[in-house]
């Protein structure tokens, strides 16, 4: 195996990348050889796919089969190396399909269809030993030698901004809405993939692309969560538990939180959100089933811990997961993308079963004290607030506004970004999403002209709330958004997060300071192209940082 | 007080402190550390590891649990180990193997018994509910319980055949003794309603779920249980992975729990043989041994499978020679002995 796709991969002298016998995040190597297969496969089917449209024909189903396969290669997603073997073949079967539907078209315009080579015409193994055997055909750096390490970085960048890109555009699609031009970008970007190309300033405008198209996903699945289930209001939440029968729920669908949410309705039984669900309790028909009772537990790498102690069966319906312990191997559930061998699995949104095991489980025996927290700040609510937040900055009651987000990792210097929200000067407002938050979001930081100075605008799958707000605030003050009183001080963890940097990269966004380290897929001649042309910036120490936005603000 | 730890295959070590007096079992419970064992008495193997350096001194044991050539090996038993100085051991499990808190023990009613094959029952029970462990029957596929009699005069351990659920529901086949404590309460006095209790889940024969190889099962009499569990589990998940199923018995009237193999079979890619040592009728299944079968099998497969095998330590020794001499590794077999009681 070779991975280095995520923020925690292996490090040392000699460089980056998991290549023993198991990653960092518990995927082993069989699992990591056959995500390489199946994502190799899927360029095949996107060079197909890609032709065919230039053709004018197109195959929605393997563009959906494209967004889940690579969903499920996402670090903490799918864990199951038999999924893997299963979905290889599938892809496969889809990739004939695909070259059927280019070679009808070709034909139909009286053209002669091309050969295609490369990824299109591999051929799986069928068993594991043999797709083993073949790992090093679809390795990530398996042609580092031809194409040069500024051009391999170039592809990771890439590949991961994809899978960021498929992930988003996934949680969509569940709630029905798709974007056409996602998938253009998508078959395009894996065809490319496919090339043998080395030109780092093409492949860097591919990875501008896909930051585009990542917008478009972005946006697609604001209108899935909004359309479906409202938009979010501010919403005092209790982080503390209640006596009685209790499922927790983790990810980030609230198509399945929905669906659990229905199975368990009058069966006495509370359901709380854990991490990256949290901003579900925002949302008017969510929050409108009295037994979705609270919050419990803080960002994913605690939840060894807090799934053990946690009394009842456990929901994963997207990422992060993370190896589930003997204590609670039994009553954790995995939906949609995710997986563990010996999970169990519920592929068909039927939540019943989980509703009976609440209901064998022996749930709080006790109330805790109670605690709550507000959350629910989307695009919405600020933008509704608008005119105050003018007249704030105007008057010069809010000096400057921090975004201060993304995922959470269990990496040291990730108190960096507690010690930032905690030493933002008390005229400034911090805005929040993704699971980085839970490292400050108990914390009082007090108010602002009537506004919570810690606005907490959701899941880093909502970044495009806060790219909304910052536009239209751009909009009203007249100005770009890199003139706005504004810095972005994002974490990465994920595939998802370097998806979100390409779209800030696309739209122009400048100077983000990004951590808690640097990509290590990106060679230093990458990291200087972006520095130079974005001013992305590594983080420094929290104080000081604070003080140079401040002060290029001023 | 000595210093002891302990590797697991995994790669994790567990320390804890013993003093010469505690058993090393004990020493483990006392930190909180309840590593893998069962009769606590030196009759199982349960408890079983290998000592990298440092001197024990070991109680009396069976030979059923420890043979002279383990010992030999520098295998102990946990339960019946007593530290002489500071010690480094090998254990043969994971380190999700080791528990955080106690066995738990919970009550449990008699609610359905019936012959299962001429020689052995089924037995059904149902959990009650418990203010610490809810109703669920929770286990991994493959493990056992300890059974302790209505009155308490005996405790017996058997594989569970059902997968985890949230009934509550536990489902063993044992072989009746002809003169074993349990089995003469089965016999004689058994009775729908009873109440006894389950120390368990207990055990380490579970599905490797992380290998992706084929699953094949070697099982003589009433362990076909486990194997029973892990295949209904297999089913539970749709795992589409090739299964074999190799059971064994003396007679054809032995063979036992011939709807739930057929129900297994229609769901999951398992191929099943039923072997009969001593058929005296008309038999047109396999006559031999599930190690013949077996080794038939595995001359003509094309890839190498994961073993496991339930039964009598005759069983389990010949399988393992004979999977080994296939090509086998080692460390894809996985035992689970049956000793009479
Ligand atoms: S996902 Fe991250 S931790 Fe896991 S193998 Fe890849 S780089 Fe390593
Ligand atoms: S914000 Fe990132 S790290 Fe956190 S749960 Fe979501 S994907 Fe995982
Ligand atoms: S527990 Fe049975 S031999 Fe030690």
């Amino acid at each position: 195996m070779f991975c280095y796709q995520c923020e925690q991969t292996y490090r040392s002298d000699e460089g980056a990348g998991c290549a023993g016998a198991k990653g960092m995040c518990g995927k082993d190597a069989a699992t990591a050889d056959l995500q390489d297969i199946l994502l190799y496969v899927c360029e095949g089917v996107g060079q197909y796919l890609h032709r065919a449209r230039q053709l004018g024909a197109t195959d929605i189903e393997a563009d959906r089969f494209i967004l889940f396969a690579f969903f499920t290669t996402l670090t903490n997603v799918n864990f199951n190396a038999a999924k893997f073997v299963e979905l290889i073949h599938q892809a496969s079967q889809i990739r004939d399909r695909a070259k059927a539907l280019y070679e009808n078209a070709a034909r139909a315009a009286a053209k002669i269809p091309q050969t295609v080579l490369g990824p299109a015409a591999f051929v799986p193994a069928s068993n594991m030993a043999g797709l083993s055997a073949q790992a090093s055909e679809a390795a990530v750096r398996k042609d580092a030698a031809i194409l040069g390490e500024d051009a391999v970085g170039a592809r990771a960048l890439i590949l991961y901004g994809l899978k960021g890109v498929c992930a988003y555009a996934h949680h969509a699609r569940v709630l029905g809405e798709e974007r056409d031009a996602i998938y253009a970008t998508v078959e395009h970007a894996l065809d490319m993939l496919a090339r043998e190309e080395r030109d780092v300033a093409t492949l860097l405008d591919e990875a501008l692309a896909l930051g585009r198209a990542n917008f478009l996903a972005m946006e697609a699945l604001d209108a899935a969560n909004t359309g479906a289930f409202g938009s979010p209001t501010p919403t005092s939440v209790r982080v503390t538990p209640i006596k009685g029968k209790a499922i927790l729920v983790s990810g980030h669908d609230l198509k399945d939180l929905h669906a659990i949410l229905e199975a368990t309705k009058d069966k006495g039984v509370n359901v709380y959100t854990h991490g990256e669900m949290l901003p579900a309790h925002s949302y008017p028909k969510l929050k409108a089933y009295p037994h979705l009772a609270g919050n419990y537990g803080g960002a994913w790498q605690d939840q060894q811990k807090e799934f053990a102690e946690f009394p009842g069966p456990i929901v994963m319906t997207s990422n992060c997961l993370i190896e589930p312990q003997p204590r609670y191997r039994g009553r954790i559930f995995t939906a949609g993308p995710v997986g563990w061998a010996g999970v169990r699995h519920i592929a068909d949104e039927n939540f019943a079963v989980v509703a009976q095991a609440a209901q064998a489980l022996p749930g709080f025996t006790e109330d805790a004290p109670e605690k709550t927290i507000t959350i629910g700040f989307g695009r919405d609510t600020v933008l509704g607030v608008a005119d105050k937040v003018i007249d704030a900055v105007k008057s010069g009651a809010i000096r400057h506004f921090f975004l201060v987000g993304g995922c959470d990792g269990a990496a040291p210097g990730r108190n960096y970004y507690s010690d930032f929200a905690d030493e933002a000067p008390e005229d400034t407002v911090i805005l929040t999403l993704g699971c980085g938050k839970y490292r400050f979001n108990k914390h009082d930081f007090g108010t602002i002209g009537g506004l919570p100075r810690l606005l907490d605008m959701g899941q880093c799958n909502d970044a495009y709330s806060a790219l909304v707000v910052a536009t239209k605030l751009a909009e009203a003050f007249g100005v770009g958004v890199n003139e706005l009183p504004l810095s972005l001080i994002v974490s990465w963890f994920e595939q998802k997060a370097a998806a979100v940097l390409l779209t800030l990269l696309a739209l122009g966004v400048r100077n983000v300071r990004i951590g808690p380290t640097l990509p290590a897929f990106l060679t230093p001649a990458l990291v200087d192209v972006l520095v130079e042309k974005f001013g992305v910036q590594p983080l420094g120490d929290a104080k000081s940082d604070i003080a140079a936005s401040l002060a290029r603000a001023a | 007080m000595y210093k002891v730890s302990l590797l697991t295959r995994d790669g994790a070590t567990i320390a804890f402190d013993a003093e010469p007096s505690d058993t090393l079992l004990d020493a483990a419970e006392r930190a909180s550390i309840y590593l893998p064992s069962s009769c606590r008495e030196g009759g199982c193997g349960a408890c079983r590891v290998a000592r990298a350096s440092g001197e024990v001194e070991l109680m009396s044991y069976s030979s059923a649990a420890l043979s002279e050539d383990e010992r030999m090996a520098g295998d102990i038993l946990l339960c019946r180990a007593r530290a002489r100085g500071d010690l480094a051991l090998r254990a043969p499990f994971d380190e999700a193997a080791v528990g955080s808190a106690p066995v738990p023990e919970r009550r449990a009613t008699l609610v359905a018994l019936e012959p299962a094959g001429s020689g052995a029952v089924r037995l059904q029970l149902q959990y009650e509910d418990d203010p610490t462990f809810g109703s669920a029957a929770q286990f991994a596929a493959g493990q056992f319980v300890e059974l302790t009699l209505p009155d308490g005069s005996a405790k017996r351990s058997y594989s569970l055949a059902n997968a985890p659920n949230w009934d509550g529901t536990l489902e063993l086949f044992i072989r009746l003794q002809p003169h074993g404590a349990f089995s003469n309460y089965l016999r004689d006095r058994a009775a729908v309603g009873d109440t006894l209790l389950v120390r368990g889940p207990q055990g380490q024969f579970t599905l490797d779920e992380a290998s992706p190889a084929p699953r094949w099962f070697v099982v003589g009499g009433t362990g076909l249980a486990p194997a029973l569990s892990m295949l209904r589990q297999i089913g539970e998940f749709a795992d589409q992975r090739p299964c074999r199923l190799f059971f064994g018995v003396n007679k054809v009237d032995e063979l036992f729990a011939l709807d739930v193999i057929d129900e297994l079979q229609a769901a999951l890619p398992l191929v099943v043989t039923l072997c009969v040592w001593k058929p005296e009728q008309d038999w047109r299944g396999f006559v031999g041994t599930p190690v013949a079968a077996l080794a038939q099998a595995l001359s003509s497969a094309t890839e190498r499978p994961d073993i496991y095998v339930c039964g009598p330590p005759a069983l389990i020794a010949a399988t393992e020679e004979t999977a080994r001499s296939c090509g086998v590794p080692h460390d894809r077999i996985f035992s689970e002995k049956f000793t009479a009681a």
